[in-house]
């Protein structure tokens, strides 16, 4: 496929997908790292190969304390959801476009290269974000934004990782296969999570095994 | 490490509720039926189990414009059909009086006009309460008026027990009290307060606020060990008639006490919540294993089987589950002299005297010669003046600072008897230690030649 003209760089990131989608998916049931699911810590994964680490992190802390600084301020004004949320996002927009302006004035040269993509899917994310804080309530949010973040950090050193781009592109097959076997081991996963010992771990300190009775 | 491995498979995990208890019989259904509230009342009726009853629904928004709000009673609750965790529900109780347009009191303490109502209602009818944003259906429910026994305990809102039913028998229930953090949600989420109940008796055990275990009512300082939940074995009846109803396998069901009709279903849960588990300190997996295929037709029997399979032996958690030590008839103490310095002595107790009574002889050994008082008393020998003493022992290992009478026992086989004003913290079985007392006052001799 490379010969035929498919740029190495698309080939590695398409192949990643699946493996990151594992990931998420074994921290959630293993682990019990919930964030906002798979799409969610996969787009911003990706998002931060195309715009680097560094920036995309700060795009995305200050686009999301700029969106919950909205919230707030258009609480007071009791509008309906999607008018509302529309505003978060024109807010937002704003804000990327003065980034873009003070990037340009203090001479952040590659700030202005990347791509709008990447920075478009983060401002829309907000969205999830807003509407989590609305739904689940501000602690339940924060904590789910912080594990989003956290999966989509760790999914960038994996997408970036070079021994696993050169496996991917080598062996793709053993790699689909290796996926296939442990996504349906933990499809069938019943134990606890990691995540719930520590949550029962006075249930577990009462279980007494002496069962002859 | 391979023994918690053991452990943690008795515990319900979400993976494990998820795959082997919600899929396999009503995931399909649960979805349908569940988490339409409305659907849910209807079928709960037509079985013939109270609940609340509904005063009126919206369910467009040219219904909300022609809707008249003086139908609705002074207090009542709003509720998305298909919310989630108890979000977006509103509730109000009371109207206030002397206005042209009606204004209502939320739990809060604030007012609520009808705009203001109008505005949360189109919210719902939007759907941003509802599962994956869907537009929904608001309704207007009686508000359950609180039993007067819940009412210290609970935050305006409404107390309700959470029972999990599997395959015909209750397993694990909970008490669940609304703060005003939650405000008077009964949602565990929302800072709730969980209370484990055991499933013999309806006396409630430990207690859990965010999934930590805590003794008391914060601020109140009102322990939430040891309430007995009023119609125990009726609510686990309506709560296994309610799943069968509902033709759902696995099934949370939130049943609330009303102070004139009695115990009313609110609604199902199709994914119970599993910090139960730590209210109740016990596995909940080990118990839906235990129960598993099991097949007994008669409902009272199941219900039976259910609380005497789950429920704490009495006697052994009677202590625990009152917060009060059992203690026998006869009772080693140890009084405390007037230099400090503990006697170990073997006492009666006797419910059937009011004050603790000590003996002149030994009152005046220990220095504890002080009169408060004297009071007259009447007893089978006649009318007496006694004299009054400061005393302090420890029973069973607490300690009871009391005023005792001084009289003369020389005669009398105990040179102590304690009486029920000392009693407080305990209970009395007089099956207890009657074996001992021979035994108990050879050791306080041997001790005493020691000495």
């Amino acid at each position: 496929m490379i010969q035929s003209g498919v740029p190495q760089e698309t080939l590695i990131l398409l192949l990643m997908v699946p493996i990151i989608a594992t990931f998420v998916a074994f921290s959630r049931e293993i682990i019990g790292i919930k964030g906002f699911g798979i799409y969610t810590s996969l787009i911003i994964a990706f998002a931060f190969v195309a715009t680097g680490l560094n920036y995309g992190m700060i795009i995305f802390i200050s686009v999301l304390l700029a969106g919950t600084a909205l919230r707030f301020i258009l609480k007071r004004f009791r509008l309906l959801y999607l008018p509302r949320i529309a505003l978060v996002l024109s807010g937002v927009t704003l804000l990327v476009f003065f980034m873009f302006l003070g990037g340009r004035y203090i001479g952040l040269a590659d700030l202005l290269e990347i791509s709008i993509f990447p920075i478009l899917i983060i401002v829309i994310l907000i969205e999830k974000f807003v509407a989590a804080q609305i739904e689940r309530g501000n602690s339940v949010a924060v904590a789910l934004t912080f594990q989003t973040l956290i999966l989509a950090t760790i999914s960038y050193f994996i997408i970036k990782w070079s021994l696993l781009q050169t496996l991917v592109l080598d062996y793709p097959l053993y790699i689909f296969l290796g996926i296939i076997i442990i996504n349906f081991i933990l499809g069938k996963w019943t134990g606890l999570r990691v995540s719930e010992y520590f949550r029962f771990k006075e249930v577990l300190q009462h279980i007494d095994l002496s069962e002859k009775k | 490490m391979l023994e918690i491995f053991t452990k943690s498979q008795k515990i319900l995990g979400i993976n494990a509720r998820n795959q082997e208890f919600i899929k396999p019989s009503h995931f399909k259904r649960a979805r349908c039926v569940i988490d339409n509230k409305l659907l849910t009342k209807r079928i709960l009726n037509k079985a013939g189990i109270p609940t609340s009853k509904v005063y009126g629904i919206i369910k467009k928004r040219s219904e909300l414009n022609r809707f008249n709000w003086n139908t609705l009673p002074n207090s009542f609750a709003l509720k998305p059909n298909r919310g989630l965790g108890g979000a977006g529900i509103l509730i109000v109780y009371g109207r206030k009086k002397e206005s042209p347009s009606p204004v209502w009191i939320k739990v809060d303490g604030k007012e609520i006009t009808i705009p203001d109502l109008k505005n949360h209602i189109l919210n719902i009818l939007d759907g941003n309460f509802s599962l994956n944003s869907i537009p929904d259906v608001v309704f207007f429910e009686e508000r359950i008026k609180i039993l007067k026994l819940f009412k210290p305990y609970a935050w305006k809102g409404i107390p309700d027990i959470r029972i999990i039913v599997y395959g015909g028998m209750p397993v694990m229930a909970e008490f669940r009290l609304p703060t005003k953090e939650s405000d008077g949600r009964a949602n565990l989420h929302a800072g709730a307060i969980g209370v484990g109940i055991d499933m013999g008796s309806g006396i409630t055990t430990n207690a859990i606020l965010y999934q930590k275990l805590i003794s008391f009512l914060p601020k109140k300082r009102l322990i939430l060990r040891g309430i007995k939940i009023p119609y125990w074995s009726e609510i686990l009846t309506m709560a296994v008639q309610s799943q069968i109803a509902a033709n759902v396998n696995f099934l949370g069901v939130d049943i609330a006490i009303d102070r004139e009709k009695g115990p009313v279903v609110l609604e199902l849960n199709a994914r119970p919540g599993l910090s139960i588990q730590i209210a109740n300190l016990a596995p909940l997996r080990e118990r839906l294993e235990r129960i598993k295929g099991l097949k007994i037709k008669n409902l009272q029997k199941r219900v039976k089987l259910a609380q005497d399979l789950f429920g704490g032996e009495v006697e052994e958690e009677l202590e625990e589950i009152s917060g009060r030590r059992v203690i026998g008839i006869c009772e080693p103490i140890e009084v405390i002299d007037i230099e400090g310095r503990k006697h170990s002595i073997l006492v009666k107790i006797d419910t059937g005297a009011y004050r603790t009574t000590i003996c002149q002889s030994l009152a005046d050994k220990f220095g504890l010669t002080k009169t408060i008082r004297t009071k007259r008393v009447r007893g089978t020998l006649g009318n007496e003046e006694r004299p009054i003493v400061d005393l302090s022992f420890i029973l069973d290992n607490r300690l009871v600072s009391t005023e005792a009478f001084v009289a003369n026992r020389i005669e009398m086989k105990f040179d102590i008897i304690v009486g029920r004003k000392d009693l407080k913290q305990f209970l009395v079985d007089p099956a207890k230690n009657v074996f001992m007392s021979e035994k108990v006052l050879e050791k306080i001799k041997e001790k005493r030649m020691i000495k």
